[in-house]
């Protein structure tokens, strides 16, 4: 297997909130490999959109990146100086954001939004930013004569796909998709989805799809890095995370949502209980607390066990993954905790 | 490990949990959290102090002038006092052209300022909280009515209006502050109208309306403890608007001539010949003293506004 | 097709609000005290001159009868004579209005440009000690009477230093060949300096302290992050999109300082015997010149109105969320 386009290793990104440091992203390790799309999963507040927010470093205020590497492309973008980050901007790694609609400016044309990271950035002149804004209107299927309109002219699906064609426009190594179809309801997500999926197959692009939607996930995703309370739980291709998962965490996680393609496939269980507060988290394993297979044991910092090649798991008890899924299985198991 | 430089934006996430929603305010304990000083902002700390020896000047206004403020004075050699530099003779802040004595008369015209800054922003503050309460508590023909009002005031050049007023009426303190109940409860009106129509749709007011409470009850238990910080605010920004206008509409001769305010000292000095004559010691003492009640009051309000709309704190 | 009606209707309202504005003053100066004649007659007048003014305003007619023939008159452009001029009303006011006029506009331009380079500049510089010493300045210059502010740059700036003279709009004795002539006339421009650095100096609070808090609050939005993450440079993230999206509701606010403007010009021309409408209403109620007074009044109630109006339309106008929808 070549080398993945992208990889992370032990970031932590902390926040300071008042006196305190809340530790958001605590040692967080995964591989983008190329040409392929990556599911960032977990519930909202694990860290997972400020992890993808870390590989742009546009952070915010009151937030600091305090460790780890990121290495894209032979750089650590944790290290390199700020000038060279900001040449690698939407360059190598575009963006797109949840909603399109606050994130378009109001007051200019989507022609001018998209003219100026063509020509700023991309340096083309008028004419040729012209032609490529008709070009990118044209591969995410909106009709050329509404580059003049103003972002609240189109309608929330039609946005999300301008965000798209803006993401796409100078061709990066790398998108990082934030939530991109949580706002729309579900048919309109469907075709955004099918679009992302459709374009990505066709220009081999290399896509993190963050999402709290396993269904997403599971709907167009290649490979899934499952997140919980600032860690990787367990990271893999889609059979090794959703469909055979290792870790209890993605077990509950895959019961409690239905899948994109309509009705449940099964009775939906959820996961009682809320993420720790990363200002103060559990000692040892972060899932104990909402765990139904925890053991003292778990009270220690849990063990990375690869179960396969390129299939780690955060987990004391990854080794019993198989006996575990079937218990998992069981609406019961996580009821009993309740 | 060093830390990264990286671009910072002001957009965080939601990583701390969100506070729990506010409970249900209750009246008495609202109107103090609402009247707690904020005493951890400099500039409020600084208001606050000025408005208290402001308040105090005026009670022991008596005590403090030298001078009786409209007694025209004699030096000891019996020529009249008139435009004497201060120290001069013993007059502290010197004299008018007429011989009365600038420094008691400063302290006299905080009577004025405190006696109209007072009672008009409460009018003010008053009126516009109840119009703005009916009107969006009520909404429909009550509303419409009301706002229609509200434009019209808004299309009333305040200051013209006051001098016509003062023209027409006997001469007197009071007609800043009638033209102010009648013209300025306009912005107080608008700002309390929106907030109440925000309110009304929250779920304890509509469970309340739900659950049979009469409109007099939600009003007085559930809308009007959280608009009384709003009309607080309005009210202490009108105290230094009724300073400034009377200031205004005596220092251009529509005041009342019995009442010694700072406006009409500036008026005095103006038409004395003060500038001409370099009479700093004159004119410039009123017009800092309504600088420093004035800015004190928005000084003031702005430590409340830090306690009541927190976004702004950072 | 909304956008019209949008716009009749606030046409509408304004019609409303002038209709009332014009019946309050009626009422004002009819239900004073005193003689309800000595609204429009001035007692020097000729008995001959007297009763054919008795005619034209219907005061010898019911309450109802007046109004009417007021609003009538006042269609027609006709406020009636002024006292002290022994002219038209209308002509006086239509002489004044372009000094008044000239003064706000060129104070308020100075204010606004100020107002909003140092509000983004403030925005910028957030939690620094130099926003932390300016906002409590700022403050403080909206505390000050104007007029008083006109005294003290008078006694300094002219009286003193002799750098500008005391008042009115030309030195004695000068000649001009038209009004062109006069307002490009290094004259005038002197003469305007002071009252219109006093004007200029209380106005810039509003658009510096607006422009600082929605720059604050723009700043905060998710376009800004994502220009940011688009690598575009420091000058074109704050420039182009902050700020330009901050500066909507300072530009709308502009059209309804002139409104505000045109009542503190009542005092800052009286400091500096500015020959505007703000004075001449202070004289004119000063030498119970009633008509005079009602219509300046008139005008400047007119000019504060349209200008709500303005404001409205301005936003809708540069907003593209409005005029786009």
């Amino acid at each position: 297997m070549t080398e993945p386009l992208l990889s992370v290793r032990d970031l932590r990104v902390s926040y300071q909130v008042g006196r305190n440091f809340v530790h958001a992203v605590d040692g967080a390790s995964f591989d983008i490999p190329r040409g392929s799309i990556t599911g960032l999963v977990g519930e909202s507040g694990c860290g997972k959109t400020t992890v993808a927010r870390a590989l742009t470093r546009v952070i915010a205020d009151n937030a600091t990146i305090s460790g780890g590497q990121i290495l894209f492309d032979g750089k650590d973008l944790a290290k390199i100086p700020e000038k060279e980050m900001n040449a690698l901007r939407w360059r190598d790694i575009a963006f797109i954001p949840q909603s399109a609609m606050n994130s378009l400016d109001p007051v200019y044309t989507v022609e001018y939004q998209l003219g100026e990271v063509l020509r700023r950035r991309g340096g083309m002149d008028r004419k040729q930013a012209r032609a490529r804004s008709e070009e990118l209107f044209d591969m995410v299927g909106i009709d050329r004569g509404r580059l003049t309109d103003y972002p609240h002219q189109f309608s929330g699906g039609m946005r999300q796909r301008v965000a798209i064609a803006l993401a796409l426009a100078l061709d990066p190594k790398l998108i990082i998709a934030d939530e991109p179809v949580t706002a729309l309801d579900v048919i309109v997500q469907r075709q955004i989805l099918d679009q992302l999926k459709e374009l990505q197959t066709r220009l081999g692009l290399s896509v993190i799809l963050v999402t709290h939607d396993i269904s997403v996930v599971a709907y167009i995703c290649d490979r899934t890095v499952v997140m919980y309370a600032g860690k990787v739980a367990e990271s893999g291709t889609m059979q090794q995370t959703l469909t055979a998962p290792s870790h209890p965490y993605s077990m509950g996680l895959r019961n409690a949502f239905p899948d994109l393609q309509g009705a449940a496939s099964g009775i939906l269980t959820p996961i009682e209980g809320a993420p720790p507060n990363l200002a103060n988290p559990p000692a040892g394993c972060r899932f104990r607390p909402r765990c139904p297979f925890a053991l003292d044991l778990c009270g220690s910092e849990p063990p990375v066990i690869d179960v396969a090649p390129g299939h780690p798991v955060l987990c004391h008890r990854a080794s019993e993954s198989e006996n575990l899924r079937i218990e998992a299985a069981k609406t019961e198991t996580w009821m009993a905790r309740a | 490990m060093p830390e990264v430089a990286a671009v910072k934006t002001s957009v965080s996430e939601a990583v701390v949990p969100e506070v729990a929603a506010p409970r249900r305010p209750n009246i008495i304990a609202r109107f103090f959290r609402t009247l707690r000083l904020p005493v951890n902002d400099p500039f409020a700390v600084a208001g606050l102090v000025i408005y208290l020896i402001f308040i105090a000047t005026a009670i022991f206004a008596d005590s403090i002038a030298t001078h009786d403020p409209t007694e025209i004075l004699y030096t000891p050699s019996y020529d009249l006092a008139a435009d004497l530099r201060p120290g001069q003779d013993g007059f502290l802040m010197g004299t008018t052209s007429l011989g009365r004595d600038v420094f008691s008369q400063l302290i006299h015209g905080s009577r004025s300022a405190l006696l109209i800054g007072v009672t008009a922003a409460f009018m003010v503050a008053l009126i516009g909280s109840i119009i703005g309460l009916v009107a969006g508590y009520f909404g429909r023909w009550v509303d419409a009515v009301l706002m229609r009002l509200a434009d019209i005031a808004f299309g009333i050049p305040f200051l013209p209006f006051v001098i016509v007023l003062a023209a027409f009426l006997k001469p007197s303190i009071w007609n800043v502050v009638l033209a102010m109940a009648l013209v300025l409860w306009r912005d107080t009106a608008r700002v309390i109208r929106s907030q109440v129509l925000t309110l009304r749709t929250r779920g304890y007011v509509e469970a309340a309306r739900v659950a049979g409470s009469s409109d007099f009850r939600i009003i007085l238990r559930h809308i009007a403890p959280n608009i009384l910080p709003l009309s607080f605010l309005y009210g202490s920004i009108a105290i230094g608007w009724a300073i400034l206008t009377e200031a205004s509409i005596s220092f251009l001769g529509f005041g009342d001539p019995d009442s010694i305010s700072w406006g009409y000292m500036l008026q005095d000095a103006f038409a004395s010949q003060a500038l001409a004559k370099q009479a700093y010691y004159w004119f410039v003492p009123p017009g800092v003293c309504i600088i420093l009640v004035v800015s004190a009051g928005f000084f003031i309000t702005r430590g409340y506004e830090n306690i009541l709309f927190p976004k702004l704190n950072r | 097709m909304s956008n019209f009606k949008a716009v009749g209707s606030r046409l509408l309202q304004l019609a409303f609000v002038l209709w009332a504005v014009v019946t309050i003053l009626f009422l004002m100066f009819r239900l004073m005290p005193g003689n309800p004649m000595a609204a429009y007659i001035d007692p020097t007048f000729t008995l001959e001159q007297q009763q054919q003014l008795m005619a034209q305003f219907g005061l010898d007619k019911p309450l109802w009868q007046q109004y009417l023939i007021y609003l009538g008159n006042l269609l027609q452009g006709e406020l009636g004579q002024s006292f002290r001029y022994r002219a038209p009303v209308g002509e006086r006011i239509f002489e004044l209005l372009p000094n008044t006029l000239i003064l706000t506009f060129s104070s308020l331009i100075v204010a606004y440009a100020f107002g909003i380079l140092a509000g983004a500049y403030l925005a910028w510089r957030r939690g620094s000690w130099v926003e932390q010493a300016a906002i409590p300045m700022v403050l403080t210059t909206r505390a000050m009477p104007e007029f008083w502010l006109g005294m003290v740059l008078l006694a300094i700036f002219s009286f003193s230093l002799g750098w500008f003279p005391a008042g009115g709009t030309r030195n004695p004795g000068a000649e001009y060949s038209g009004l062109l002539d006069l307002y490009t006339s290094r004259d005038f421009l002197a003469h305007l300096a002071l009252p219109a650095a006093t004007l200029a100096i209380y106005s810039q609070g509003l658009p510096l302290l607006l422009m600082r808090s929605n720059m604050l609050d723009v700043m905060k939005e998710d376009f800004v992050t994502m220009a940011r993450i688009k690598g575009l440079s420091n000058w074109t993230v704050v420039v182009r999109h902050a700020a330009r999206n901050a500066l909507l509701p300072v530009m709308t606010s502009f059209a309804i300082a002139v409104g505000y403007q045109l009542q503190g010009n009542v005092v800052v021309e009286s400091v500096f015997s500015w020959p505007g409408l703000g004075r001449e209403l202070v004289n004119a109620v000063a030498a119970s010149d009633y008509p005079l007074a009602q219509g300046a009044f008139l005008m400047i109630a007119l000019v504060v109105i349209f200008m709500n109006l303005l404001a409205d339309l301005l936003y809708a106008f540069l907003d593209p969320r409005i005029s786009h929808a």
